[in-house]
């Protein structure tokens, strides 16, 4: 028997100390007491001054203690459901679990078939969804665009519409304000069995925005405040630009970050104590040349390190990126910026990591780097996932009954572990050169595309339930409606 | 008389920006005209600068300061300017459209447009077209920008036109327009005169409108 044995069963990454997290997190506090945050917002204002902040004007600061007191009325652990029960589709979120997805609203989007950047348009939102659902890796779904085809009003209505019925992996849900996420929840529960089976169950997440620095707008509180209410599991993140919009050093990025994301955390435990939150944050620098929030930077990858490690440290998950690029196209860039942060994204188990399939510093959504990055992740994990040490594991019985001189292929030990122990590739190559020349020599970019082609042909993701497909009708119908008269 | 010039390209290109108001003061102690330091002191300074920025030599932060610097001596000598009928390079008003409260792209193209000469006056974020529509009867500006960041916000662009129209000012301004989300084609959906990708494309931009013809 084993005494005292201590086992690391994955690959541990750890950056900043017990000392500077309590740093960072006393520097949170600061700001969030002593600077405070504009928020844009009388009925949350109102809340916030009721649950014990001081609210002058617009600005609302919050006392120490009733930040603390949001942390830990928050979860730490829980589980997002697949719509159709898949347990391979649920997420658990918790310690040491890196999950990954797209992210929401670039303008253009990569054509599948001409691979040339156009307008994103409503029939993306369902090529994205039932890729993502075929990925492997890949764990939740965004859109990776804004629908451009449709009234402006309704495009993330149309855009959830069209990927809730194509994959049945969790959406994160993005929206423009009250009236639309109120359309897409009204889809999300008919699926559940209404609100009561979906408070159970909850199967998407809702994604809001505040401004750096120091801003809770209007349309991003409105929305918290909507998820709060529905309890949806909420991600509150904003996009500070180092040296341009928050402090140019990586500590100060981060703690102006979480001041901003944790407006939202105070507020939403005021209204639904207990919600799943996740601390967001997109943190990179403003290349200073470029002028462009640069999504390819190894910044970003340390940046979101740290954030990770705060906010685990405070007791919450946090929404990660990685997989992104400022390349323009599916190239060489494109893998090394998204492989990188991929990888780093898992070492520091983020909770959910985002943005996966971001091309032109966020201004391109593209599939085929998030199916390029299915690999990058799959690679990533085999990494994270460690070596296991144990008598089994260890084969000195395999050696010896092999010995000097013999080999392992026809050893039971090496039939057994051989599917577990070694990670295969869906993308990268390891063919001899004639066996990839008869192929058709073909580079990774065309594997990629051939890939993704594949899956939206033969694809089927689990359908929705019929009554579902009518709430839909009827509910966009229902938007469309409201909007008639918009221009 | 060069030397003087020179020492206030040198301190914009520098971003001696504590230092300028005393040697504008020395330039115009001895005898250069107002005209003489815009255009042969800061502006080949700023130029110098604009180039360097261009090749990646010299990085935002550093542009601001001279850009700052710059508008320090041009505070001392707009007065000596529009006493004596010299014209600056042309007026920018600039605005983030109603909705929207992103600025930092905006910025940055006050920034380029007052390094390359203009005079600007920026009316911040969240303006409503009629607060642009003020803004030109007042300022009379020869070029007018607006800023988006948000899909949701840039229809305020094509309101913010109407109301120029509305206002009988569209023949008065040029208009472009920038922001994340912004393209070429939506500048020439929304019939406004120009679009630029980034601060420094706006600055050029500006620079063509205000060539004759």
């Amino acid at each position: 028997m084993r005494t005292n044995y201590r086992i690391n069963s994955g690959v541990r990454f750890k950056m900043l100390s017990q000392d500077q997290l309590q740093e960072l997190f006393d520097g949170v506090l600061h700001v969030l007491e002593k600077i405070g945050l504009d928020v844009h917002h009388d009925e949350a204002r109102d809340i916030l001054k009721k649950a014990g902040a001081w609210v002058e004007g617009n600005r609302v600061r919050i006392p120490p203690y009733l930040v603390k007191r949001s942390l830990e009325m928050a979860p730490r652990s829980f589980t997002i459901y697949a719509r159709d029960g898949n347990p391979e589709h649920n997420i658990h979120i918790g310690p040491g679990r890196a999950h990954f997805g797209p992210g929401p609203t670039p303008p253009n989007f990569t054509d599948v078939e001409t691979l040339e950047r156009r307008p994103y348009i409503k029939d993306d939102a369902r090529i994205v969804a039932t890729v993502v659902d075929a990925l492997p890796n890949i764990d939740f779904c965004e859109s990776l665009g804004t629908v451009s085809d449709v009234h402006p009003d309704l495009s993330a209505s149309y855009e959830f519409a069209e990927m809730f019925p194509h994959t049945s992996k969790p959406i994160v849900a993005w929206s423009f304000g009250w009236d639309d996420s109120n359309d897409i929840h009204q889809i999300a529960v008919a699926e559940a069995g209404g609100q009561e089976a979906f408070e159970k169950r909850p199967n998407y997440v809702h994604y809001c925005e505040p401004l750096s620095p120091l801003v809770s707008t209007f349309e991003a509180i409105d929305k918290l405040i909507f998820a709060a209410r529905y309890r949806i599991p909420l991600i509150f993140t904003p996009c500070p630009l180092a040296g341009g919009t928050a402090p140019v050093t990586a500590a100060g990025i981060i703690i102006q970050a979480a001041a901003e994301s944790w407006m939202g955390l105070v507020l939403a435990q005021a209204i639904q104590p207990g919600l799943p939150f996740f601390m967001g944050g997109v943190l990179s620098v403003m290349d200073m040349s470029a002028m462009i929030l640069s999504y390819g930077a190894p910044e970003l990858s340390l940046m979101m390190a740290g954030a990770t490690e705060l906010a685990h440290y405070a007791g919450i998950p946090l929404w990660q990126t990685g997989g992104c690029t400022d390349s323009k196209i599916l190239d060489e860039q494109a893998a090394i910026e998204g492989s990188l942060s991929c990888f780093f994204s898992a070492l520091t188990g983020g909770d959910l990591c985002h943005d996966v399939g971001y091309t032109e510093s966020g201004i391109t959504g593209s599939i085929l780097q998030t199916v390029m990055m299915d690999e990058a992740i799959g690679y990533s994990r085999r990494i994270t996932r460690g070596i296991e040490v144990n008598q089994d594991t260890l084969a000195t019985d395999v050696i010896h009954s092999v010995g000097p001189d013999g080999d392992y292929l026809n050893e039971e030990h090496t039939k057994k572990h051989s599917k577990t122990e070694f990670w295969y590739p869906n993308l990268c190559d390891r063919h001899n050169f004639e066996e990839w020349e008869e192929a058709g020599q073909k580079p990774m970019r065309d594997r990629v595309v051939e890939r993704t082609k594949g899956i939206l042909s033969s694809h089927k993701p689990s359908p929705i339930k019929p009554e579902t497909e009518k709430a839909i009708k009827a509910i966009m119908e229902a938007a469309e409606k409201r909007v008639q008269n918009k221009p | 008389m060069s030397e003087v010039l020179n020492s206030i390209s040198a301190a914009v290109i520098q971003g001696q920006k504590d230092d300028i108001a005393n040697l504008t003061h020395d330039a115009l102690g001895k005898e250069l005209s107002a005209r003489d330091i815009l255009y042969k002191g800061l502006m080949p300074g700023m130029d110098y600068v604009g180039e360097k920025f261009k090749i990646g030599d010299m990085f935002v932060p550093e542009v601001m300061r001279s850009a700052r610097t710059m508008a320090n001596s041009m505070e001392i000598l707009k007065p000596l300017l529009s006493e004596t009928g010299v014209e600056m390079v042309g007026r920018v008003l600039l605005g983030t459209v109603k909705g929207d409260l992103h600025d930092i792209g905006k910025n940055l193209v006050a920034m380029m447009c007052e390094g390359a000469g203009f005079e600007v006056k920026d009316l911040g974020i969240n303006v409503e077209p009629e607060a642009f529509v003020e803004a030109i009867k007042e300022f009379e500006p020869h070029i007018v920008g607006m800023s988006a960041l948000l899909t949701t916000t840039m229809r305020s662009m094509g309101d913010t036109l109407k109301a120029f129209e509305e206002a009988g000012l569209r023949n008065r301004v040029k208009v472009m327009i920038g922001g994340a989300p912004v393209t070429n084609s939506f500048a020439e959906k929304i019939g406004a005169d120009g679009y630029a990708p980034d601060a420094a494309a706006a600055s050029d931009v500006a620079k063509k409108f205000m060539e004759p013809g």
